[in-house]
């Protein structure tokens, strides 16, 4: 088993590097200008809109997270995962994304408009 | 290994699949159909996934017959004066203009499995390739001896939206200083754990707040505990001093009737004569369209696979919110609301080829216990052992700073706007 596309970036089977390997020749030579993956973030971020308005609006309590620079978006994550940022919903959020959920959701959110 | 388009299109591979398979699952047709029964955070939230999502490769039928939708996440805030009753109430409009989701103004009256119907009370009969039933709760009215459905007028519970939340506000401006609140609370499980003790939070906020510190509000309950008591009970005490009294089963011995002619309720311990108001938070079960369906046990609620949302009695079926058995997950419009988008992912999948992932869940519940004070739970939740597990959890912690329970408010009011344009928008 493990051919799950989530569970085997957790596990790294020898077989889940070899095809990483392969995908990532893949995108190295074609002109992908996401990195994450675009269906697997607009499903996580499915998750976010509860609280996070797609449309960028923001009633205050809970900053809009549309448009962010990819690099912030990660790191801001990041930050909550290693509970260096205040924020108990964050952070058990954050503690359940793998490095490619992240990635896929920066890309994902760093792709829309703020709409306000 | 079985080699399932779920396994396939997964992850990274799902841009090199997608050229490769993505042919709809249910041929011989123009389009796909699902219909979606109930117009709550479960419902009208699959019903706008899967139509936004699937740019019209699926004809998608929202069933609900209310013109506008009243919610029940922040009726407690509208009862504590802290919203206005228009602030809650939603339109499905730019479901349709916005998304092409056709709007069925009926009652869902019964699903006729054999044919995959949706029968409505207008008599029309929709077929579907895939349903979605997301209608909520029903009351137990026989759980509380005396008390009945002609007893909700006077003894109101305020568990459904509409009416009954308008009645709670009248009849706790009604309340005289020195008056007595009788709140019954209901049994596990039921709609919105912490929503009677920030009810009985926001019924202490107003009687302080109009001069009415000599009246008192007892919640009769018959749980051993219940949701964030750790931090309700602390900041009851802080905040209103010994107005709200709360009474576990080993002390009240029992609810034995309550008689809404005389507002009376009795208990083991103790006769509530001539209450000002008494409210009565009855057990609760699955909507009557999925039980009588087939989909849950007598008085209980639909068993579901935690990967899909789907009802195990009927593949062709998903089950949200309130009216399903989510495990760990508590009956919450926050829940509901992100079930809906794990259905809505594997449905699109099913019927048009879209990538699916695996299901995780998310909630979180705030509390207002006071102005700019307030609490929440929540938790990450992912399939396990056949069920819905939480897999990380968080709660308020009693004595935390005004700051902290000031952003908490600050989020709830934000979550709401958001959960809403989530919804309807």
């Amino acid at each position: 088993m493990g051919w799950d596309g989530i569970k085997l970036r957790h596990t790294q089977s020898p077989a889940g590097f070899a095809l990483l390997g392969a995908l990532g020749l893949l995108f190295a030579v074609a002109p992908v200008q996401a990195a994450g993956d675009r269906a697997l973030g607009e499903y996580l971020a499915s998750e976010c809109t509860s609280c996070h308005q797609l449309s960028g609006r923001s009633s205050g309590g809970i900053p809009a997270i549309v448009g962010w620079p990819e690099e912030q978006f990660v790191a801001v994550l990041n930050s909550y995962a290693r509970k260096e940022r205040d924020s108990q919903t964050m952070q058990a959020i954050a503690a359940r994304l793998s490095r490619d959920d992240v990635t896929a959701l920066a890309t994902y959110f760093a792709s829309l408009t703020s709409k306000p | 290994m079985k080699l399932t388009r779920r396994n396939v299109t997964a992850g990274s591979v799902a841009l090199l699949a997608a050229s490769s398979i993505g042919a709809p699952a249910v041929l011989g047709q123009a389009k796909a159909r699902v219909v979606v029964v109930g117009g709550g955070p479960g419902g009208a939230t699959a019903a706008k996934y899967l139509a936004r999502d699937s740019n019209g490769a699926i004809a998608v039928t929202l069933v609900e017959e209310n013109e506008t939708y009243q919610t029940c996440f922040h009726s407690n805030l509208y009862i504590g004066g802290f919203k206005t009753y228009d602030e809650i109430v939603h339109r499905y409009d730019a479901l349709a203009s916005a998304y092409g989701i056709a709007l069925a103004r009926s009652r869902a009256m019964q699903v006729d499995r054999d044919r995959k119907e949706v029968v409505l009370a207008d008599g029309r009969r929709l077929p579907y390739d895939r349903l979605v039933l997301s209608p909520g709760i029903d009351l137990k009215y026989d759980s509380v001896p005396g008390w009945s459905k002609e007893a909700e007028e006077v003894m109101p519970h305020g568990w459904k939206p509409g009416r009954q939340t308008q009645l709670i506000r009248e009849r706790l401006d009604a309340v005289p200083d020195g008056g007595t609140i009788v709140m019954i609370a209901p049994p596990n499980p039921y709609r919105c754990p912490p929503g009677p003790y920030e009810r009985a939070s926001m019924f202490a906020h107003v009687l302080m707040a109009t001069g009415r510190s000599k009246a008192r509000i007892v919640i009769l309950d018959p749980k051993e505990s219940f949701s964030k008591q750790g931090v309700f009970m602390p900041d009851w005490e802080k905040r209103y001093g010994a107005m709200i009294e709360w009474l576990g089963p080993k002390v009240h011995d029992g609810i034995k009737s309550v008689d809404p002619k005389t507002e009376t309720v009795v208990t083991g311990f103790e006769t509530y004569e001539n209450c000002a108001f008494v409210n009565v938070i009855p057990a609760q079960m699955a909507g009557a369209i999925a039980r009588d369906a087939g989909l849950a046990p007598a008085g209980g609620y639909c068993a579901i696979d935690p990967a899909t949302m789907k009802s195990v009695a009927d593949a062709n079926i998903v089950v949200l919110g309130d009216a399903c058995n989510a495990g760990d997950m508590p009956k919450s419009a926050f829940s509901a609301n992100n079930q809906a988008k794990v259905a809505a992912m594997i449905l699109r999948g099913e019927l048009v080829g879209a990538p699916t992932f695996p299901a995780r869940y998310l909630n979180t519940c705030w509390s207002l216990v006071d102005t700019d004070d307030a609490i929440k739970v929540g938790g990450r939740y992912e399939p396990k052992d056949g069920r819905i597990a939480a897999v990380e959890t968080f709660i308020s912690q009693p004595g935390e700073s005004t700051e902290i329970r000031r952003q908490t408010q600050a989020e709830n009011i934000a979550w709401y706007d958001a959960i809403c344009a989530d919804m309807f928008t």
